[in-house]
């Protein structure tokens, strides 16, 4: 059962990107966008670009300095482009 | 935390060069990001208003593309490490077949994006049109040109896979290529909310 899991945690991580996707999509296309609503779009931007790095690039499974770096940068990134959003003018 | 690290492998996947050259390019793209958030609190209502000018639709189904495509090189990797000497042709078929999925939806994706920029270009936009078109044309064009880039890369590996090339002891080649084209994914998945979504 749990090697079932695991054989099967690559179609999870695809269908759960593709599901951020479309959701995110929704939300533009409805025009469905407040400030609350960007920091969820922000958290699940994260939350995808970490799947890619953990299960795509396969880094969850190498030393932490390696995994660190990309995870870092997807970080700092949706860090400052949130800081530009909410920052007073 | 010492038994964790020792089943950890040491280097990412594939050769270590490739990884120089994903933070070199996070770090170019990073500033490009930051640089259109930032410029955008200069002008929010020209960026809002720009903005409704770009095909969501086709933003969102080349999110998914690239997604897909990216699922389809994991696979093809997958194919090639768990190959034994009996398996050795019939894994390098399949993984043939996954890379060759992924380069038709890699071609799919820059389609879509030639479609989006002549009816961008139609419409008499240029870079020099506002900030927002400067970021939106600089950012999806030096990214459609890594994604061609990825897609030759991803040509020569398929062309190994046709050869019977990668064994249990070689498939640092496919693991390198394989490393660049998430790479491409993971710079879209900033990109489109960023661009397409955010207001």
């Amino acid at each position: 059962m749990q090697n079932n899991f695991i054989k099967n945690t690559l179609e999870i991580v695809w269908i759960t990107l593709v599901l951020l996707t479309l959701f995110a999509f929704l939300l533009g296309y409805l025009n469905y966008i407040s400030p609350l609503v960007v920091s969820v779009l922000l958290v699940s931007t994260f939350i995808k670009g970490q799947l890619v790095i953990d299960y795509f690039m396969g880094l969850k499974d190498v030393k932490l300095r390696y995994r660190l770096i990309p995870t870092v940068w997807l970080l700092t990134v949706i860090s400052l482009i949130s800081v530009a959003y909410y920052l007073p003018a | 935390m010492t038994k964790q690290n020792a089943i950890k492998a040491p280097y990412p996947p594939g050769d270590f060069a490739i990884w120089i050259i994903i933070y070199v390019e996070l770090l170019t793209f990073a500033l490009l990001f930051v640089g259109y958030a930032f410029s955008r609190r200069a002008d929010v209502e020209l960026f809002n208003a720009s903005q409704l000018l770009l095909d969501k639709t086709s933003g969102c189904v080349n999110t998914l593309i690239l997604i897909t495509s990216s699922y389809f090189v994991v696979k093809a990797v997958q194919s090639i490490k768990t190959i034994t000497k009996e398996t050795l042709k019939e894994a390098n078929q399949k993984a043939s077949k996954w890379l060759l999925s992924a380069m038709v939806l890699g071609l799919a994706f820059l389609v879509i994006k030639i479609l989006e920029f002549s009816h961008i270009f139609g419409a008499g936009i240029t870079l020099s049109t506002n900030t927002f078109f400067m970021f939106y044309l600089l950012l999806t064009m030096f990214h459609f040109m890594h994604v061609l880039l990825g897609i030759i890369i991803l040509w020569n590996i398929y062309q190994k896979t046709k050869t019977v090339g990668y064994t249990s002891d070689d498939h640092s080649g496919i693991e390198t290529g394989a490393s660049y084209w998430h790479l491409v994914d993971l710079l879209w998945i900033v990109l489109f909310p960023l661009i397409y979504i955010i207001r």
